[in-house]
């Protein structure tokens, strides 16, 4: 341990991370940084990047970068969970090469030293470019080319691109490196994206670099969104700065609104060859002959006039309700299809309640069919909803909305205003009919919870009792249990609603019945359930001895037991399940109470007792209540008893005169 | 055309082969012997009137009362008829035996015990099955409890 650095935290056994060392200057926006340092190599220059603790990382793409040298790339040495002491919880730790220059830019107002038309391609672009190239062969998407989130490896030698792996896809992109549609969706919810997004955020990023400073600063996300609307994405940014003229056709080939229009890295790559293509051509929505007035503005495209009706929501659903739009459409545009289905979804719509809501979503989708879904204050790309969810659970937010959105199938209806087919909408279609099944279902294990996990592959299972562990996967979930069987209340559950879904989500495995059974109102039943799938983790994860959460389980299944009829049994059972709880083998504690046939003999027996006991009782009702005696066999008795009688004293008279005449 | 569907109830069922053949053998033999035995007969018949009521008025089930009645009737009885067989088997001694009121207090009563036995038994019966049940409620309360200490409360519910 270096002296005067205090404790120093071990990642993997090899990389020591210094918590009270920070490095703010190269900070994340949802990350901290702090120094770190090899224990194999001791002279390399590292810092650490620290998670937040509640947000889905990108582990797919940690564990691809992890492989990855590349001149564009900060480089990704190590990553996975430590014990933060600053937390007081684990959290996710990546370990990365320190950029000797700095950053490049220190916020979206600063102004830098500008990388000058000679050096732009050799230091920034082509070290860029190869970096998207090498992650664009192993499928991955960075969604953080920005000049913030970029360092000089070497003072003004090479720029590289920091972390893209420490939060959610785009989530921590200012708007005016997201295109049109990724910009008019929330932060959370702007999906994955595709490289376009990436080449897109690329252009903006060179023309900050080559100015030196951002050309839209001060202005707000929404008006920058409107002048991109209204005047292209290349014109907004570029307006009349002076920049290279090589640089032009690049730019706008990367800033192209159009996404099929956007170059690709091919066309990139032609260009770095020194093959120069034609420039493109801008291209703006139909304009409509009048404008259509609404909230004192005047709106002559469809984009813009989709953007103020969802902004102002309540006074939307009023325009669209009122044929207002319709109208506008039919007479200013001369849009007469687009009138048509508006026509359409008002009528359909009718004057059921929060019919006008559904109506302004679809008209807005109709009216700019690549913008994102919006409903109400929600605007969301489809493959965004994961992390949108994951967000407001995050920032302890009611997904009360999002939950709306899907159970009134929104999503549904944005897939159906596609033109095109694309069988990622199709798969897409199929997952909100699934979140929709879940969110329709108050049964633990389903519900919003399970939509957060299913939705995110990387989100730590938030259960209050597991939470500081940052369980990501199933087989760390029993270790975490065991921890917080020593500080958990004996009679509580050591399963939610958190972790009933995080198992449902991530198990690969059969659980249908003991997760339906968990729910249920026999105590007897559910705490077997809940046995059952802890049982089956331990199982399938391996044979590790939990001791804390066996005892904890233990404790926890009288009502299981009461479940057998015998007293004798349950009293052997009482005995038995402390011992077997106490060595922490849930499978073993799981096959002493879900015995069949002992269960079943134990039911028999019982069945065969009651009947016995109903006999009983019955006789007894018949000698309290007099019967015996007095009934109609007590009266046949005696008859028979005279009639018996009566015939042997016959008998014995005639045997006698017999007798006596003969002898 | 169509045959016309036969009308009306079908054809009865063969007659069953005769039965009690024996019994019509012992009928004519008995009916046979009716001239050798009048005496008896007549005595029989006066003697055992009481038996004759009590079968005719006892309605099933059971029937025990006839038996009851006529076994004690029939004890009372058979000395004469015994005297008769053995001495002079004449209708004059069966009206001697029918005229003497010793005799008829001797049938009649005999069948007036019979008929007390039969009705007073069943009162009688009674009384001894109900000490026998005290005794058996006390067996039947053990077992329960035991049964109940062995399932729980449960034990006493049973579902339909």
């Amino acid at each position: 341990m270096a002296e005067g650095k205090g404790t120093p935290v071990a990642l993997r056994d090899r990389y020591l991370i210094y918590p009270e060392r920070p490095l703010p200057e190269l900070n994340a926006p949802n990350a901290q940084a702090f120094m770190a340092e090899d224990r194999r190599e001791g002279g390399r220059s590292l810092f650490a990047l620290i998670s937040r603790p509640d947000l889905p990382t990108r582990t797919s793409v940690m564990r691809t970068l992890k492989g990855i040298q590349t001149a564009g790339l900060m480089q990704l040495n190590e990553w996975g969970v430590v014990y933060w002491p600053g937390a007081g919880r684990n959290l996710m730790a990546l370990v990365y090469d320190r950029p000797a220059g700095g950053r490049v830019m220190a916020g979206m107002d600063a102004e830098f030293k500008r990388v000058d038309e000679y050096e732009i391609v050799r230091k920034a672009a082509t070290p860029l470019i190869n970096a998207m190239k090498e992650t664009a062969q192993r499928n991955i998407v960075l969604r953080s080319i920005r000049p913030t989130n970029m360092f000089w490896m070497e003072p003004r030698d090479r720029i590289v691109l920091g972390d893209s792996a420490l939060a959610p896809a785009a989530f921590e992109q200012p708007a005016v490196f997201e295109t049109i549609e990724t910009a008019m969706a929330s932060p959370g919810g702007r999906g994955l994206g595709t490289f376009s997004d990436d080449l897109y955020a690329l252009g903006v990023s060179l023309v900050m670099l080559m100015l030196g400073r951002n050309p839209v600063a001060g202005i707000d996300d929404y008006s920058l969104l409107q002048m991109k609307v209204a005047q292209t994405s290349y014109a907004v940014l570029v307006r009349d700065e002076r920049l290279p003229l090589g640089m032009i056709e690049v730019l706008r080939g990367l800033l192209c609104d159009d996404p099929e229009e956007r170059w690709t890295l091919e066309t990139l790559d032609l260009w770095m060859s020194g093959r120069r293509l034609s420039p493109l051509q801008t291209k703006l929505d139909r304009r409509g002959a009048r404008a259509y007035k609404f909230q004192n503005q005047d709106y002559y495209t469809c984009r813009e006039l989709g953007m103020a009706l969802v902004r102002h929501w309540d006074a939307g659903v009023v325009q669209v309700v009122e044929g207002r739009l319709e109208l506008w459409l039919r007479r200013a545009l001369e849009d007469k299809p687009r009138a048509d289905t508006i026509a359409a979804v008002v009528r359909v719509a009718g004057d059921k309640r929060g019919a006008g809501d559904l109506a302004l979503a679809r008209s807005a989708m109709v009216l700019d069919p690549n913008a994102p879904i919006r409903y109400k204050t929600l605007s969301i790309l489809p493959g965004g909803f994961g992390t949108a969810l994951a967000i407001s659970v995050a920032e302890q937010k009611e997904p009360k909305l999002w939950a709306e959105c899907i159970i009134r199938e929104v999503p549904k209806q944005w897939f159906e205003n596609r033109t095109e087919y694309n069988p990622e909408w199709s798969q897409l279609d199929g997952t909100f009919k699934r979140l929709r099944n879940f969110l329709g279902q108050t049964a633990m294990g389903f519900g919003v919870e399970r939509c957060l996990y299913d939705l995110n592959d990387t989100m730590p299972c938030q259960s209050p009792m597991v939470v500081k562990e940052y369980v990501l996967d199933l087989k760390e979930l029993l270790p975490a249990l065991d921890n917080a069987a020593k500080t958990a209340d004996p009679k509580s559950w050591p399963i939610d609603r958190h972790i009933a879904a995080f198992i449902a989500s991530r198990a690969d495995f059969d659980i249908d019945k003991p997760l339906s059974s968990l729910s249920d109102a026999d105590p007897s039943i559910n705490s077997l359930a809940m046995l059952n799938l802890l049982a089956l983790i331990q199982w399938r994860a391996g044979a590790d001895a939990r001791p804390g959460l066996g005892a904890w389980v233990a404790g926890l299944l009288g009502p299981a037991v009461a479940g057998f009829h015998s007293k004798e049994r349950r009293q052997r059972m009482e005995k038995e399940i402390p011992k077997v709880g106490r060595t922490g083998n849930l499978v073993e504690l799981f096959n002493l109470l879900d015995n069949a046939g002992e269960r079943e003999r134990d039911a028999y027996e019982f069945m065969n007792a009651q009947s016995e006991f109903n006999t009983i009782k019955q006789e007894l009702t018949a000698i309290e209540t007099g019967r015996v005696g007095r009934d109609d066999s007590a009266r046949r008795l005696g008859q028979q008893i005279a009639a018996f009688v009566s015939a042997m004293v016959a008998m014995i008279t005639l045997t006698a005169l017999v007798v006596m005449e003969l002898f | 055309m169509a045959k016309p569907k036969a009308r009306g109830k079908a054809a009865p069922p063969p007659a069953p082969a005769k039965k009690g053949g024996g019994t019509m053998v012992l009928m004519l033999m008995g009916a046979l012997a009716v001239p050798f035995s009048i005496p008896s007969i007549i005595v029989l018949f006066f003697s055992m009137l009481p038996t004759a009521v009590a079968a005719l008025v006892e309605r099933p089930p059971g029937r025990f009362a006839w038996l009851a009645v006529g076994g004690l009737n029939f004890a009372a009885v058979a000395p004469s008829l015994f005297g008769m067989w053995f001495g002079n088997h004449t209708v004059a001694a069966a009206l001697t035996v029918l005229t003497d009121v010793t005799n008829l207090l001797m049938f009649y009563g005999a069948a007036a015990i019979g008929w007390t036995l039969y009705a007073s038994m069943p009162s009688l019966t009674g009384v001894f099955l109900a000490l026998g049940a005290q005794r058996r409620a006390g067996v039947l309360r053990d077992q329960q409890r035991k049964m109940l200490d062995l399932w729980g409360e449960d034990v006493a519910h049973l579902e339909e």
